[in-house]
């Protein structure tokens, strides 16, 4: 198994590294260190002409490999690839697709205001294009210990089983407990307008009932008057990973970043991870129950 | 930690996708013809090089070629033999040593902060012109006079191409591609429009062409034909970018050579039939439009295009608009990575060196480089009567000084296989050394009489010409810095970085 870290020498970098160890540690996952160097364009027409700026630039990635690489403690295989590509995003998914790569991880903090999860430019790119789930490391984070526990936000609409099924796989093979939960913003004077928490809770037992009897599952419903409130409302392990679903919108096998899981993105300070619509690994079939998905988040 | 090594060290970078071997002989062109920006380089250098040498014009555009083409040969065994980040200042280094190497480091940094605030300021007024022509409202384009209006937006346009070159972004083959084709149809049309207006008689001051005009020697004195010729070169700066390329082009043992031959040829071509459209529609004399009006000679299509092209003079202030803010990103590049490069070899503070972890940019030089083109911008709005006519005769003097270091540097560092063969005799002696000294002789001549107060626009400071202030001025400013900044840190200078070497003799 091989995840693909989104590396950059900067905090953002060190955040995707500390987050693709502690996923990668008793998984026996390898991970791939990327560095993308951009693609000159011969049109730019830059005057005066050089053509050292290169060499100049690939001592740099060297230097910047060996300090990715470092970070890495030694129980987790790492290696070094440079990938020229036209942006981050492209690069990133090239090196996945190449090394059919299980995982996508990256640091998704932009430099922007205070939100500490707002996404970058980067994160953005991915979100809308990637084949394979993207973990997302919140800004500042530097826990390299394996994750204690996952949760899975569970949406009230279509395609939200496959998000489930990947969370319980992922939850089996990692012998975690796991937290399946329905987000309900409701709007403030009108308690449950609509029936809201009524179909969120009727949908989240249909999931729980739908799982083996084996395996630690629990079922929470969060409130709040807006999505952001019913996130914070929530009670979160340190090691906690939350998987989110693709938003219906995506092109089959492609992530696209609804606007629930943006909002909770926005929110949240715990690693996330986006997992593609009817996404699967190659070999399996995807829906409600299906344990036997490979699926690796 | 295990690592994979051979990922890491051997392969590990992935030429995959690279841009090798797409760009065919239209390709090549397009590229050089787009360095030349030839709308922009007009507007700016047409009317500074008819208060130098008159209806001579088309004969210093001919004779200007010349050295350019002697240098650019020179620069090409230079690029081919040691490909570095930093030309002309590693090579000069390599061929004479830190000092000169610096200095030629220097020159061509000021060189291309100087065009920066150009470009920047003659984007500007057509920016403004393009309004007016929209809205039909004149007063707009009087807006680029005022004088605080002017320094805001032209600052603001810096920026711009600061931040776009610091995030990497380029243009690409489709862009460049319409920018050129646009570019030489509008100049096409301003010069069938003249023309036209000649036959008819309604030119503003019609002048039969005579073949005096490609007569270099009929310039009146010496001076006049090196300040021409050094403005010359500059028009054709940009030229050489073709023969640089290599693995890019589709037959890189002839491409380049061709593309290069072709791109002069076209340039030629429309700089001759615009000049002479210019000439014919309007004179040299100093009337409303008179190309020998000071007013007219700051950016001369701001002028004719109007009374030549009529309701579609708002085409030409779009090709002047596109091609200066096209080069304005692009030439960005240049000293930021010449920056870099001295960063790197500890020529300048550590910082300059920086590259950005998330863009792969030179981030500490563009910035450096963006601030002192709005410096060097502001100074000279503030200080000279008509900024953009000195800046444009400083340029050129700076053009010829580091062309004309780099040029020598070329003969030296191959001096020991000077005449192992016919093609090293021709391309690594005789064409650097005549261009060379051609264009050191221009920068003295220029420099000298540069200092005269009624030299270019005629302003001054303490009375001396402006155009010696802003060219010498930048050059000493270069020295002061080296000297300081070899007592702080003396090791690029103690040659413990780069060491002063020759060619190997070739058996």
């Amino acid at each position: 198994m091989r995840y693909i870290v989104g590396y950059t020498a900067d905090e953002r970098g060190h955040d995707a590294v500390c987050l693709a160890v502690a996923l990668a540690r008793r998984q026996d996952a390898d991970l791939d260190l990327v560095l993308v160097t951009p693609e000159h364009s011969v049109y730019a027409g830059t005057y005066p002409p050089d053509q050292g700026f290169d060499t100049l630039l690939s001592e740099q990635m060297r230097e910047w490999m060996d300090q990715g690489l470092a970070l890495v403690p030694d129980d987790v295989t790492a290696r070094g690839v440079v990938i020229r590509a036209e942006s981050n995003a492209e690069g990133l998914i090239r090196a996945a697709e190449d090394t059919e790569a299980s995982l996508i991880v990256i640091g998704a903090s932009s430099r922007g205001l205070a939100a500490r999860f707002s996404v970058g430019n980067v994160a953005r790119g991915l979100l809308h294009a990637a084949p394979v789930p993207v973990a997302l490391a919140p800004r500042g984070y530097r826990r390299t210990e394996p994750a204690t526990r996952l949760t899975c936000a569970v949406g009230r609409r279509a395609g939200a089983d496959d998000v489930i099924s990947v969370a319980v796989s992922s939850a089996e093979r990692r012998g975690l407990p796991l937290r399946l939960v329905s987000l309900v913003a409701l709007d403030a004077g009108q308690p449950d307008a609509g029936g809201a928490e009524d179909e969120a809770n009727r949908r989240l037992a249909e999931a729980a009932s739908s799982l083996a009897a084996g395996g630690r599952v629990s079922v929470e419903t969060a409130h709040g008057s807006s999505i952001e409130e019913a996130v914070e409302a929530m009670a979160w392990d340190e090691g906690e990973v939350l998987l989110v679903g693709s938003s219906r919108l995506a092109q089959h096998m492609r992530l696209f970043l609804g606007s629930t899981a943006n909002k909770i993105l926005r929110t949240l300070t715990i690693p996330m991870v986006v997992v593609p619509r009817t996404y699967a690994t190659p070999g399996t079939t995807s829906g409600p129950g299906t344990l036997s998905t490979e699926a690796d988040a | 930690m295990s690592i994979d090594e051979t990922t890491q060290r051997g392969t590990g970078l992935s030429r995959k996708g690279l841009d090798s071997g797409t760009v065919g002989l239209l390709g090549a062109v397009v590229i050089g013809v787009s360095c030349v920006a030839p709308a922009y380089t007009l507007t700016a250098a047409l009317g500074p090089t008819v208060a130098e040498v008159g209806v001579n014009l088309p004969a210093i555009f001919l004779v200007g070629f010349i050295p350019m083409l002697l240098v650019a040969l020179g620069y090409r065994e230079l690029n081919s033999a040691m490909p570095d980040s930093g030309t002309s200042f590693t090579w000069a280094t390599r061929a004479f040593g830190p000092w000169v190497g610096w200095m030629g480091g220097w020159g061509l940094i000021a060189a291309t902060v100087i065009v920066l605030s150009n470009l920047a300021a003659v984007a500007v007024d057509f920016f403004y012109l393009m309004l007016s022509q929209i809205l039909d409202d004149p007063s707009i384009a009087a807006l680029t006079l005022d004088l605080p209006v002017n320094i805001a937006t032209t600052l603001v346009f810096i920026a711009l191409a600061c931040y776009v070159s610091y995030r990497g972004m380029e243009a690409t083959k489709t862009v460049q591609y319409v920018l050129v084709t646009f570019q030489l149809v509008v100049l096409a049309w301003f010069a069938i429009a003249a023309f036209v207006h000649v036959a008819n008689g309604t030119a503003f001051d019609a002048t039969s062409i005579s073949a005096e005009w490609f007569n270099p020697f009929a310039v009146g004195s010496f001076s006049a034909f090196a300040a021409g010729v050094s403005l010359s070169i500059f028009i054709y700066w940009g030229w050489d970018v073709t023969l640089t390329m290599n693995e890019e082009t589709t037959n890189p043992k002839k491409t380049p050579g061709r593309a290069g031959a072709l791109t002069v040829v076209v340039i030629v071509v429309i700089y001759l039939t615009v000049a002479i459209a210019t000439l014919s529609f309007a004179g040299v004399g100093d009337g409303e439009l008179g190309a020998g009006n000071p007013d007219n000679q700051e950016s001369i299509f701001a002028t004719l295009a109007g009374p030549v092209m009529g309701p579609f003079a708002i085409l030409m202030s779009m090709a002047v608009l596109s091609s200066s803010a096209a080069s304005l990103q692009s030439t960005f590049v240049s000293p930021a990575r010449t920056l870099l490069a001295m960063g790197h070899y500890k020529a300048l503070p550590k910082g300059f060196g920086r590259i950005s972890p998330a863009h792969k940019s030179p981030s500490y030089a563009t910035v450096a480089a963006a601030v002192a083109a709005a410096g060097f911008y502001v100074f000279t709005r503030l200080v000279s009567e008509n900024a953009l006519w000195d800046t444009i005769t400083a340029l050129g003097l700076m053009i010829c000084f580091y062309y004309g270091i780099t040029a020598l540097a070329c003969v030296w560092y191959f001096r020991a296989q000077a005449f192992s063969s016919a093609r090293n005799v021709l391309f690594r002696f005789l064409a650097p050394l005549l261009g060379g000294v051609i264009l050191l002789v221009m920068f003295v001549k220029t420099a000298v009489d540069s200092m005269d107060p009624a030299y270019g626009s005629g302003s001054e400071l303490f009375g001396v010409g402006m155009v010696f202030i802003l060219g010498i001025g930048v050059i000493l400013l270069g020295a002061v810095l080296m000297l300081v900044w070899s007592r702080i840190n003396p090791a690029f200078f103690r040659q413990e970085v780069l060491v002063q070497g020759t060619a190997a003799r070739e058996e």
